[in-house]
């Protein structure tokens, strides 16, 4: 049939290409709100704890630090596409590493929100409702864990440490961080939006707009890709494999990344499928999917370096495919 | 004379009314319709019209340097193309990449029936998921309508996109129909058809069609999608 894309053999018709450029804009329409409501969050945290004096008392500890910033989930509600600028800014803001990156791999699940979804979805598994907040504590700390092997500076771009560093008291920074006096670079200026003690009007404008337009653009990036790829690509690919253990728990993952649908609402598309796929894989794709997928990814370079990136998709793969290859051992 | 950086200066604030224009676009000329669903257009509206709002708090309160001019040249490109190229999805070519869902509430048995002839498409998949025995629907009035979705090896069904987001979770449910003799079928096309429930056997197992006594081409309706 015409229609059916015959992978490598035919170049995609009219019709595909039209439908390619809808599912962006659906993608898109759909994400700049929550995009606009994580940068609001972003800018009154920075309006209300401009030195991060309030942010930077969140627990230390290695395990409290993670926990304590999974749990702002329920506090501030956002999916994916929003908890980035507000997990960038906790980080720029001085908060604890451990706190601000548990928020930002948790908080797309833990929310009231999605948990609501995911029980109206699959009010006859309770054991989904347990397994999946509990599964994406699981993975905000084995992450956290992984990342903070790295220094900062090897983790975080560049303009994001800057930032981080004006925040923190200089006796925090080593040296080489510090980029000043004998070793390394030309010593940093504080820009006046950071020497401030209370950011004005228009810088808290002007730093929201900029981060709007820049996450916007990523977005943009993001939502092109998955669409395209979502679009020519048939689903059931990834659902053929059916209930081979592994193989179904990696293309489900697979799925998740590449569907790149909202957290509050992927149970529902989980729901279409869950008769097909085993239980691990079912699982894999409600916690892969709040973490990382395609049209969030490019986000991510707005917090993190290359190297970051790389190391938070390697654990956040083999944590979610552990998971799921556990209770596909159980269950089965 | 205008100083260089002046443009820049005007651009950001400028770009972020323009997507509020954009967003309020899609929200009144009921282009939403067609990609998100219908719950998650407020939040289209109220976004569109508070970046509007922001554009304008952002001129009026202007600092003496804006930076980050490439990522609000980006977004300035985009715009005018979103604005001005609508969707025009084809349903069949999502229903064709997609398999048919599962619906929420199909597991359990309904408890609750709208009468034959008032049942939707998707009413219809959903009571047939849940209590599938063909024969406590024989000779059951139908009257429903949906989009002509070729199938490989068999005749086009009837059916409807189930849409709890946006377009990229859309998911098919069709129905089999047997249709009149000679009746010309194009994918994509909307039907209204009447006709009955009633029994075929495919692949050695019975199962319900809809036996189609009168199909008439009606416009895509406004709000296509069903939840």
């Amino acid at each position: 049939m015409g229609i059916v894309l015959k992978l490598g053999m035919n170049w995609p018709d009219g019709s595909q290409w039209q439908t390619v450029w809808a599912v962006f804009q659906g993608l898109l329409l759909e994400a700049i709100p929550f995009l606009l409501i994580g940068v609001a969050i972003a800018t009154a945290a920075r309006a209300w704890d401009p030195r991060g004096r309030w942010l930077q008392r969140l627990p230390r500890h290695p395990l409290l630090g993670p926990l304590s910033g999974a749990a702002l989930g329920f506090a501030l509600p956002a999916c994916e596409c929003g908890n980035v600028p507000v997990a960038r800014r906790l980080l720029a803001q001085g908060a604890p590493m451990g706190a601000s990156l548990g928020f930002l791999f948790a908080a797309p699940v833990l929310n009231p929100i999605v948990l609501l979804s995911t029980w109206a979805a699959f009010p006859d598994r309770p054991w989904l409702l347990l397994l999946r907040p509990l599964g994406s504590v699981v993975i905000a700390l084995v992450l956290t864990a992984l990342l903070q092997q790295l220094s900062e500076a090897a983790l975080l771009a560049p303009d994001l440490l800057e930032e981080r560093r004006m925040g923190q008291p200089l006796a925090t920074a080593s040296l080489l961080d510090r980029r000043s006096g004998l070793i390394g670079n030309q010593p940093l200026s504080p820009t006046p939006a950071i020497a401030a003690e209370r950011p004005s009007m228009a810088v808290l404008l002007d730093h929201g707009l900029r981060e709007f337009l820049e996450l916007g653009s990523l977005l943009l990036l993001g939502c092109a890709i998955a669409a395209t790829i979502q679009t020519l690509i048939p689903r059931d690919l990834f659902l053929a494999v059916g209930q081979a253990p592994t193989l179904s728990v990696l293309s489900l993952m697979l799925l998740a990344v590449v569907v790149s649908v909202c957290s509050s609402v992927d149970a529902f598309l989980a729901l279409g499928f869950a008769a097909m796929v085993t239980p691990g894989a079912l699982l894999a794709f409600l916690l892969l999917g709040p973490v990382i997928d395609l049209k969030s990814i490019s986000l991510f370079s707005r917090i993190f370096r290359r190297r970051g990136i790389l190391f938070m998709l390697a654990g956040v793969v083999v944590a979610v495919l552990l998971i799921g290859q556990w209770l596909n051992l159980v269950l089965l | 004379m205008a100083q260089p950086g002046a443009a820049l200066n005007w651009l950001p604030p400028f770009v972020l009314g323009l997507w509020g224009a954009v967003l309020l676009q899609a929200w009144g000329s009921g282009r939403l319709n067609l990609l998100l669903q219908a719950d998650f257009h407020w939040l289209v509206l109220v976004s569109g019209l508070l970046l509007l709002a922001l554009a304008g708090l952002a001129v009026r309160f202007a600092p003496k340097r804006r930076s980050g001019g490439t990522p609000a040249l980006v977004m300035l490109l985009a715009a005018p193309l979103v604005l001005l190229i609508p969707p025009r999805p084809s349903f069949s070519t999502l229903a064709a990449n997609r398999s048919s869902g599962a619906l929420e509430g199909e597991s359990e048995t309904l408890t609750f029936l709208s009468p034959p002839e008032q049942r939707s498409l998707t009413d219809w998949v959903r009571l047939l998921r849940s209590q599938p025995d063909p024969e406590l629907y024989r000779g059951d009035p139908v009257r429903i309508s949906g989009f002509v979705m070729p199938t490989p090896q068999a005749a086009p069904v009837l059916a409807r996109l189930t849409v709890r987001c946006c377009l990229a979770d859309a998911t098919p449910v069709g129905i089999p129909v047997i249709w009149p003799e000679g009746a010309s079928l194009k994918a994509d096309e909307w039907l209204a058809v009447s006709g009955e429930m009633g029994v075929e056997r495919v692949g050695g197992v019975l199962r319900s069609v809809v036996i189609a006594e009168t199909v008439q081409p009606i416009p895509k309706p406004k709000r296509p999608f069903e939840p």
